[in-house]
């Protein structure tokens, strides 16, 4: 008795609930699953043709990522002989461990943070800003011309988006007064996409660049590279690194939501007063409305070379970024928020 | 550049030894883009130093099949040279066929040449489109323009009876005749394709993200495009005015009003806008053939004669063409005949040398790709490693038709 | 980079063209083998034979640029008559074209797939025989190609 009521209050804590349920691990599954089909779905629209349809016919083929995924399963896992073993197979653990990290700090309900902490907001940001280190270890242990090409990619990328994704975060946390996810939501009365919509635009098209989504899909360039660091995979690593960028384009999204799109509010209070764990339900509808506009500009254009994309990251957009943190700056000291 | 040295040839493919900054890479044909070809490419850091393109491994020997068949046999074969256009490949083969055997063929066999043509070149500026933007990831622009392309397509099929190996013109005439309701399902088909090409440039050619990939990459300076002999709109980007549907006669087009679009940049959005001025001459092109499409027989009166009286009746009647029994034996007078056309992809040169029997002695084919494959030696290298793709795609290289 | 500000309006029009064809697509594909296109009069599809009208003249085998059209020859006959082998085969027409009795013809079918490779060669009996389409026979609906203005091919129902 006594030990089942001591588990199902650990299941049911926050510090559980939120990183591994909702809006956590389980949740950043099925999210997985949807949001690959939602983007097959939508560009198929677009370009004149159906897109999946027969796995589950009624349905509209929903269940084709899990008829995917289960495909991979069965497939063996080969490691080259020219390959680091080592690094090779521990790589895309560190990386998929690296992307369900950031879900230890977001919180879903007032009150309900896994680590209660007042610096959540960099702690995200560092956490997200580590996952390249482990595409790095991906290409160097694969021995492969084309991996190593796309490791490099990889790093460039992530000195171009690093500095405007950052600064705008900084922005937004000098208007509000504070660097914790969970007081942002409450000291946003209009949401901060109004308050501050030069830092909005920034955040968006460095969270693009960072989860390498079209127009910056530059480390996967299928048409010079092939898949880049992920060549030499095979069988569920490969679909694991598949699913990293998703992985990481929702704990982004879920962050933008919170700084710029407030958060949970308006807070259903009849589930509030059930289970708070269950009442981000807004939080999750906003983030997968943006991740669905994301990926619907990939319909819409191509790749950008490498050199125009650092060139968009430094002259424009790290511009920019200065222009929001005085924007915020001005904005904190006319509202006195 | 073989080099012959001692007991083996070492091949181009070994760079130097102790070469270390020199970075080689093998696009190879085991590649998502690479078409049928292979690609050596040396980089320094991201900069391309040299491209050696290495082509051939879709060499089918067409020329040496068509030496062992009777002519008329040739015809389908060298049409599978490029699918995608298949009508003009085979329009200038048959044309040097009527100049040997000097059968010509009637003025509406002419203008319907003409139109399937135009069709074919509409289709083929198409697929060129779809491939460009798939190769810069732009699924879109692939999509669509291969989804267009089915319109085409069917309009074929409705002429020919085929959707891609059409195999419509014979040595003189053509085998079908023009079906009801032709002309007002070509209207709807042009006016949808007028539309779509306003999109294309919305989504596609204007879109500021693909515009920055495409100015100012891989610029063909004038001089250097006539000095290395390219055909086609990549010439035609270039500011030279050459198109061999002016300089030599076949089809009807001494009597059809028709520009030549010109632009002098020659770097890659030039040659896309080359194809996208070409698609809308043809529309222009089709509608004055369709209006003036003069009414008589369509297969020449030397060959409709050696028929028995009730088959001409029904050939005039169904509009389909009987081949009278000679063609399975027809023999080629001794000579030598030339003749060119303009496809898609550039200009393609047909020399028939024939000894007198059914067979030909030598049929030699030149084709646009062919000229154009010396273009990957020339062009990338200072370009970045990126821009390989983009100037592959708006080349409009096509690898069966250059290793025939 | 050539200039931001001029630029913003071409990206916001490209992404309208995307969401417009989001909104209202116009989607062209066919789900065969649930629906069947019915090509147009005049198709080159699988050959038929009539032998009552054929004269043994042989000129089909002469002039088939394949080697496909191969001449049976029975006990007492001169020529044979012709059996085709559509492993060979392109679909040109030229058999059709010069045969001078009309004895062959080209249908409408054109999706028959074969699953020995035996199967292939169709001797003069079988040429005889009306092809028959596996989707028709599994009870596919027939459409039929139609060209639109705003959408380019519709497909309706023959």
């Amino acid at each position: 008795m006594d030990i089942i009521g001591f588990i199902v209050k650990l299941f049911l804590s926050p510090q559980v609930f939120a990183p591994i349920v909702f809006p956590g691990l389980l949740t950043a599954l099925v999210v997985l699953l949807i949001i690959i089909w939602a983007e097959r779905k939508i560009a198929a629209r677009i370009q004149m043709r159906v897109g999946p349809l027969y796995v589950t016919r009624h349905l509209g083929g929903v269940l084709q990522m899990l008829a995917d995924g289960t495909r991979y399963m069965f497939q063996e896992f080969i490691v080259p002989e020219t390959a680091d073993r080592i690094p090779f197979i521990v790589a895309p653990i560190l990386a998929l461990t690296l992307a369900i990290l950031p879900f230890a700090f977001i919180p879903s309900a007032p009150g309900f943070s896994p680590i209660s902490s007042p610096l959540t907001l960099p702690a995200v940001l560092a956490v997200i800003s580590a996952i390249p280190i482990s595409v790095l270890l991906m290409g160097w242990a694969s021995n492969n011309k084309f991996s190593i090409q796309g490791a490099v990619r990889e790093a460039f990328m992530s000195l171009g988006y690093e500095v405007p994704l950052f600064i705008s975060a900084i922005s937004m946390s000098i208007l509000y007064g504070t660097m914790s996810l969970e007081e942002m939501v409450t000291k946003q009365f209009i949401p901060g996409l109004i308050l501050n919509p030069i830092a909005a635009f920034t955040f968006l098209v460095s969270m693009i660049m960072s989860a390498g989504k079209l127009p910056f899909d530059i480390v996967e360039g299928e048409q010079e590279i092939v898949a880049g660091p992920y060549v030499e995979y095979t069988g569920i690593i490969f679909g694991i690194g598949m699913g990293l960028a998703y992985l990481k384009l929702y704990a982004l999204s879920l962050i933008y939501t919170i700084i710029f799109l407030s958060g949970w509010e308006p807070l259903p209070k009849l589930l509030y007063d059930i289970y708070p764990g269950i009442a981000g339900i807004f939080l999750f509808v906003k983030a997968f409305l943006l991740m669905l506009f994301i990926v619907f500009l990939r319909s819409v254009y191509g790749r950008y070379r490498l050199d125009q994309a650092l060139k968009i990251g430094w002259r424009i957009y790290f511009v920019m970024s200065i222009v929001s943190l005085i924007l915020s700056l001005g904005v904190r000291v006319i509202l006195n928020v | 550049m073989l080099s012959m040295s001692s007991e083996f040839v070492s091949s181009r493919l070994l760079f130097k030894e102790g070469d270390e900054s020199t970075y080689e890479l093998f696009i190879g044909p085991q590649h998502p883009s690479s078409g049928h070809m292979r690609f050596i490419v040396r980089l320094k850091g991201d900069i391309i130093v040299s491209v050696d393109p290495d082509i051939g491994y879709v060499h089918r020997t067409m020329e040496k099949l068509a030496e062992g068949r009777e002519v008329i046999k040739a015809i389908p074969l060298l049409e599978r040279l490029t699918i995608i256009d298949s009508h003009n490949a085979t329009v200038a083969l048959v044309t040097a066929l009527e100049r040997l055997l000097d059968a010509e063929p009637p003025p509406r066999a002419l203008y319907l040449r003409t139109l399937l043509s135009e069709i074919n070149r509409i289709a083929s500026h198409l697929y060129g489109m779809g491939i460009a933007g798939i190769m810069l990831n732009h699924s879109t622009m692939f999509m669509w323009a291969f989804g267009d392309r089915e319109v085409w397509i069917q309009l074929a099929e409705e002429l020919t009876g085929a959707r891609l190996t059409h195999t419509y013109s014979i040595p003189g005439g053509v085998r079908r005749d023009l079906p009801q309701g032709f002309k007002e399902k070509f209207e709807k088909a042009a006016r949808y394709m007028e539309k779509r090409l306003q999109e294309y440039m919305k989504i596609f050619l204007l879109n500021p993200q693909i515009a920055s990939r495409y100015e100012g990459v891989g610029i063909l300076k004038k001089s250097e495009a006539q000095r290395l002999g390219i055909v086609g709109p990549n010439l035609r980007a270039s500011g030279v005015k050459y198109d061999a549907r002016l300089a030599d006669d076949y089809g009807a087009y001494k009597e059809l009003e028709f520009e030549v679009p010109v632009r002098e940049e020659g770097d890659c959005m030039a040659r896309m806008l080359v194809r996208v001025e070409e698609i809308k001459q043809s529309l222009s092109i089709i509608r004055q053939v369709l209006e003036k499409m003069p009414s008589g027989p369509i297969f020449a009166e030397k060959y409709l004669r050696l028929l028995p009286p009730k088959t001409r009746e029904q050939v005039l009647k169904t509009g389909h063409v009987k081949f009278p029994g000679l063609f399975a034996s027809l023999k080629l007078p001794a000579g030598e005949a030339v003749a060119r056309a303009e496809m898609g992809h550039g200009e393609i040169f047909y020399h028939i040398v024939s000894d007198g029997s059914t067979k030909p002695y030598r049929l030699r084919v030149v084709t646009p790709s062919f000229r154009n494959v010396i273009l990957f030696r020339y062009l990338p290298p200072g370009h970045r490693f990126m821009d390989f793709p983009a100037i592959y795609g708006s080349l409009d290289y096509f690898p069966p038709e250059a290793d025939r | 980079m050539s200039n931001p500000v001029k630029n913003f309006p071409r990206h916001i029009e490209a992404i309208w063209t995307g969401l417009k064809y989001l909104v209202k697509p116009n989607r062209m594909t066919v789900y065969y083998p649930e629906y069947f296109v019915v090509p147009p009069e005049g198709y080159r599809g699988l050959i038929r034979y009539y032998p009552d009208k054929c004269i043994q003249c042989g000129l089909c085998a002469m002039v088939c640029p394949a080697g496909a059209m191969k001449m049976y020859v029975k006990k007492g006959e001169k020529k044979g008559r012709p059996g085709v082998n559509y492993q060979r085969c392109i679909f040109c027409g030229f058999c059709v074209d010069i045969c001078p009795q009309d004895a062959l013809e080209m249908t409408k079918i054109h999706d028959v797939a074969f699953e020995k490779f035996e199967d292939l060669v169709f001797p003069p009996e079988k040429m005889a025989l009306e092809p028959v389409s596996p989707a028709l026979k599994m009870g596919a609906k027939k459409v039929k190609p139609v060209f639109d203005e705003e959408r380019g091919l519709r497909h309706e129902s023959a």
